[in-house]
């Protein structure tokens, strides 16, 4: 009795969550499966009927040169971002937890500004005011420096440099802010030791906070790195929005598909699409997971 | 120490709770007193104005209908609209009522089906009318009105409102590009050809100080349009076929693209800003700019694209686009008698007269240009005489893919420096995949 | 003595370094501000402001329905909260504590669940919603949200529970406390700074959202600050750029606000209260 108690009880404490998972994630993820197995599309819009597995046929075609490189840049822009997103997330947040520093809560609190902007915004300003080529303020510092002028989105690389600036910015404030919750919950006699022992900071780094963080940064570091992974606005809105397409021919998985199927508003073929992406990154999250399984061992 | 944290969780609980009452509260007051006073100035003046009659003249016998539109327009342009409309129909007890959206076309396909939240109505540019009939949302217009009450509208709108020989939509108003000067930044007379403006442009064109002669979205195939129509090209043919690798496209791009080294980076914010801030003497753009040009005080010129002579002895010929109303399946089966009222309004020159007037739009109803006021309208005159060499947007579902390829082969040719051939074919087989994809 | 003073000069330094790196960080925002005080109707900063005016703010707030919009904003973003944090908590915390068959393979699950894009859910949720008459409604919306961050939640909470040494429970459980008060007395004070930082983080997406608030309701006096935002001036064709400034600037003002105001809150439970594993 006690023990089927104890069997449920955890289930029961995530009963609630799971309800609205289900409704709100799980629930689309199911429709869009099934939808993939239809000709769902502008010709048959009402009268859309089981097709079997052509569209992941189709799908599995798109599975091309383009789409590798897609991939390619996909998992580069994610590793480079994680990497500098922490590593400088983790600079700035220990400075601010120096002992002494009366206004770090200015200091967070301006660091959160840009956080705090509809990311629609942010892109926009940074497009038509840092990018631009005319009047951002960029290229006036630039020209100022005697240079010609510079197409910060027109090419692959400087495009996809211009894309990471924007997105470190826009993602920073919450890997500071949770990198600096995280410092809270280190124990200090753990440093007053050290302290005693006679380590450095760069040590003290090393052998106590970093460790320390890891507990509790790791949930935070998978999750944001899937963000990135899946990261579709920044690019999208800053070289390919219709209109002020810049030139540049760079790629993300999303990306190539939202150009690839989703514009056709073929909803059968474009989900079909979804799940085959789907299917790629759960490939990719157990690859990460199989890596960082020793970790967890360790826990 | 345990009860002190919960003391303390619980008055920030509290004080979180008392801020946010606060804030809610007195937003809700201010919202309450807001909403009784300046609504009759701002934009749901339209709504307020056609219920007060209604009130008045409950001897119609009949339950007053509204009747929802949603476009992605101006909004006191859409407003005044609406105002010609139930002004018109305030004895039958019909309110015509615009709800701003953006992405309306991605909205309609949503919603299209949706008799309880979606609307009536959408005022759209027609090139979106193939996807949406084929889609099985539209009613078609020639089911709701008498098509001999549709004498009047210009032929070329009716043809841009029709696809398979079905009149789905109802033309309101159509939408050419001009040629935009600042009278006095231009020097001497206009040139008539195409290789005229060249020159002056190459006189007068300093980009590394950041002064232009003649600037366009030269990345956009709706602003390119002129020259690919003019030098015999097209982005799509009647057929579907995408001609994105045709020579005559090729040409045209490697035209344009000698144009486009002297016009900036070609985006909308950064051309329209050259313009209106005098570092730009000419620009080529829609009646949508006029707005900001007036606001900026620029002395502003206006010709007509056919003015210009292409190098082959064309025109350059740039796309129209017909605003025209459509109505959707699932309003037509409830209320077909309300809405054909408001169509018909709308066949009448009386809105088109209102919207050339005060919005410088260029009436669907042929009947408004009698009007003198109409007739003296620079703006006007330009956009009627452009419409005779004007080529309406294709309205085929199929053109609704071939932006992006078309768009993205012209910033390949005009901002990566790409070759124009191995461009052109790359860009071509993507518009074939993505019509492949549509089925 | 050599110590204290090389202390000195160090957060002289720290102080220079961080004024430094808050100026580069704020100059987009700069950037909309200036915009959104300048009174030329021009789309781009190009040197010359004009005067300066607030009128664009004036604008803002009297001639759209701001406040209505900003009701809206907080009544949303406040039902979020409430619903997310309150099943993320208690699922957290099962997570954390409890030892059950398939915890880490639920815990992958949700998270392989999360990495489907939440654009491509939209569909089916409209179809959903139309189902069960959720559309233009903001307790359907609030569903959305709170769904969308519930993952995200768990996630971000569930790391800091673990931190929580097990031993200050087991004496409570001692004490004859329930799981559900032990959430409540021990749990949530202790955790305190994730607990306010996912909140806050889900107040932020709210409060930003604008795809689904612009795309599942349908009239005007039922935006948010971001959806009414958008809705007036994505369009590049119909912006005022000064508007859309100074209607930025508006929306991310309340967000400072309540982050300024929340931070000394977001000292830990657990070094503040001495209380050592």
């Amino acid at each position: 009795m006690e023990n089927t108690k104890k069997k449920y009880l955890p289930w029961l404490y995530c009963l609630p969550s799971f309800l609205l998972i289900g409704a709100i994630v799980l629930f689309p993820i199911l429709y869009t499966g099934y939808i993939s197995f239809t000709n769902m599309n502008l010709y048959h819009w009402q009268d859309y009927t089981f097709i079997g597995i052509d569209n992941y046929v189709r799908a599995l075609g798109k599975v091309d040169s383009g789409f590798l490189s897609a991939l390619a840049t996909t998992l580069l822009w994610t590793l480079v971002n994680m990497v500098l997103d922490v590593a400088i997330a983790y600079v700035l947040a220990v400075g601010l937890n120096t002992d002494g520093l009366r206004a770090k809560r200015i200091y967070k609190t301006l660091l959160v500004f840009p956080w705090a902007m509809p990311a629609y915004v942010s892109i926009l300003v940074w497009r038509v005011g840092m990018f631009n080529t005319e009047f951002g303020l960029l290229n006036k510092i630039v020209t100022s420096l005697g240079f010609d002028k510079v197409d910060f989105l027109s090419r692959n690389v400087p495009a996809f440099i211009s894309c990471m600036v924007l997105n470190l910015w826009m993602s920073l404030p919450y890997m500071i802010v949770m990198i600096d919750g995280g410092l809270q919950s280190i124990d200090k006699s753990m440093y007053e030791s050290a302290v005693l022992d006679g380590a450095n900071p760069w040590q003290k780094s090393i052998y106590i906070t970093v460790p320390s963080l890891k507990k509790i940064m790791a949930p935070i570091v998978i999750m944001t790195t899937f963000t990135m992974f899946k990261q579709f606005d920044i690019l999208y809105l800053l070289t390919m929005q219709k209109g002020a397409v810049s030139g540049s021919t760079l790629q993300t998985i999303i990306t190539y598909a939202h150009q690839n199927a989703f514009v056709s508003n073929n909803y059968g073929l474009s989900s079909a699409v979804s799940m085959v992406i789907f299917v790629i990154i759960i490939l990719f999250s157990l690859w990460t997971n199989t890596a960082a399984v020793p970790e967890r061992k360790g826990k | 120490m345990k009860k002190k944290s919960v003391l303390k969780k619980l008055s920030l609980l509290t004080a979180c709770a008392l801020t946010l009452g606060a804030l809610s509260g007195c937003s809700k007051d201010t919202a309450a007193t807001n909403n009784s006073q300046p609504e009759n100035a701002s934009q749901e003046a339209p709504a307020d104005d056609s219920q007060a009659p209604q009130e008045e003249t409950p001897s119609a016998g009949q339950d007053p209908i509204v009747i929802t539109a949603w476009h992605d327009n101006d909004e006191a342009m859409m407003n005044a609209l609406a105002d010609v409309v139930n002004q018109a129909l305030s004895e039958e007890n019909i309110t015509l009522r615009f709800e701003k959206k953006s992405d309306v076309a991605g909205q309609i396909r949503l919603y299209g089906t949706d008799a309880a939240n979606g609307p009536d109505l959408y005022l759209f540019a027609h090139d979106a009318l193939g996807g949406f009939a084929e889609m099985g949302i539209l009613e078609p217009v020639e089911n709701l009105i008498d098509p001999t009450k549709e004498a009047d509208l210009l032929p070329m709108t009716l043809e841009a409102a029709t696809y398979k020989d079905v009149q789905y939509l109802m033309p309101v108003y159509y939408e050419t590009l001009l040629f935009m000067y600042n009278k006095d930044l231009w020097e001497g007379e206009l040139p008539s050809t195409t290789e005229g403006l060249y020159d002056y442009m190459t006189a007068h064109t300093d980009t590394a100080a950041g002064t232009y002669a003649l600037v366009n979205q030269h990345s956009t195939s709706y602003n390119v349009a002129p020259f690919i129509n003019g030098f015999g090209g097209y982005i799509i043919d009647k057929d579907a076929n995408p001609g994105l690798d045709t020579q005559e496209m090729k040409d045209a791009i490697t035209y344009n693209s000698k144009f486009a080294a002297l016009q900036a980076d070609g985006d909308y914010n950064t051309v329209t800003t050259l313009f209106n801030e005098g570092k730009a003497a000419a620009i080529i753009g829609g009646p949508w700019l006029i707005s900001g040009i007036n606001d900026a005080g620029i002395n502003l010129g206006i010709k007509s694209l056919s003015d210009f002579t292409l190098p082959n002895g064309n025109v350059m010929m740039p796309y129209s686009g017909v605003q025209c109303l459509g109505v959707l399946k699932v309003a037509a089966e409830t209320k077909k008698d309300a809405i054909t009222k408001v169509l018909e309004v709308l066949t009448q020159p009386e809105a088109g007269i209102m919207l050339a007037q005060n919005f410088n739009c260029a009436p669907a109803n042929s009947k408004a240009y009698e009007d003198a006021q109409v007739a003296a309208n620079e703006m006007i005159l330009a956009m009627e005489k452009t419409a005779q060499n004007a080529v309406p947007m294709p309205n085929i579902p199929e053109m609704g893919v071939m932006w992006g390829p078309a768009e993205s082969l012209l910033a390949a040719v005009n901002k990566s420096g790409e070759d124009v051939d191995s461009a052109a074919s790359k860009y071509q087989q993507e518009a074939l995949s993505a019509i492949a994809d549509m089925q | 003595m050599k110590h204290t003073l090389r202390k000195k000069f160090y957060l002289i330094f720290l102080n220079i370094f961080y004024t430094m790196i808050c100026l580069l960080a704020l100059v987009p925002i700069l950037y909309v501000f200036l915009l959104s005080i300048s009174s030329g109707g021009g789309a781009l900063l190009t040197g010359s402001l004009g005067a300066l005016t607030l009128e664009n703010y004036r604008k803002i707030i009297v001639e759209e329905p701001f406040l209505t919009w900003l009701f809206n904003s907080v009544i949303l973003s406040v039902g979020t909260m409430l619903l997310a944090m309150g099943t993320s908590i208690s699922a957290s915390y099962a997570f954390s504590r409890f030892h059950f068959k398939g915890k880490n393979k639920a815990m992958w699950f949700l998270l392989l669940l999360n990495a489907f894009p939440q654009i491509l859910s939209m569909f089916a949720i409209f179809r959903l919603f139309r189902l069960m008459n959720l559309l233009d409604s903001h307790l359907g919306l609030v569903f959305v949200y709170a769904g969308s961050m519930c993952i995200f939640g768990i996630w971000n909470m569930k790391g800091y529970f673990d931190s929580i040494p097990i031993e200050i429970e087991e004496a409570a459980k001692i004490d004859g406390s329930g799981n559900l008060q032990l959430i409540l007395k021990i749990i949530m004070p202790l955790a305190r700074p994730a607990i306010i930082v996912t909140g806050v983080m889900i107040l932020i997406f709210v409060w930003n959202e604008y795809l689904f608030a612009t795309t599942f309701m349908l009239r005007e006096e039922s935006y948010t600050l971001a959806g009414g935002l958008y809705q007036l001036q994505a369009n590049d064709y119909s912006r005022s750029w000064p508007l859309f400034s100074a209607a930025a600037i508006l929306v991310s003002v309340p967000i400072l606000i309540i982050f300024f105001c929340i931070q000394k809150h977001m000292v830990s439970g657990l070094t503040a209260g001495g209380v050592k594993g």
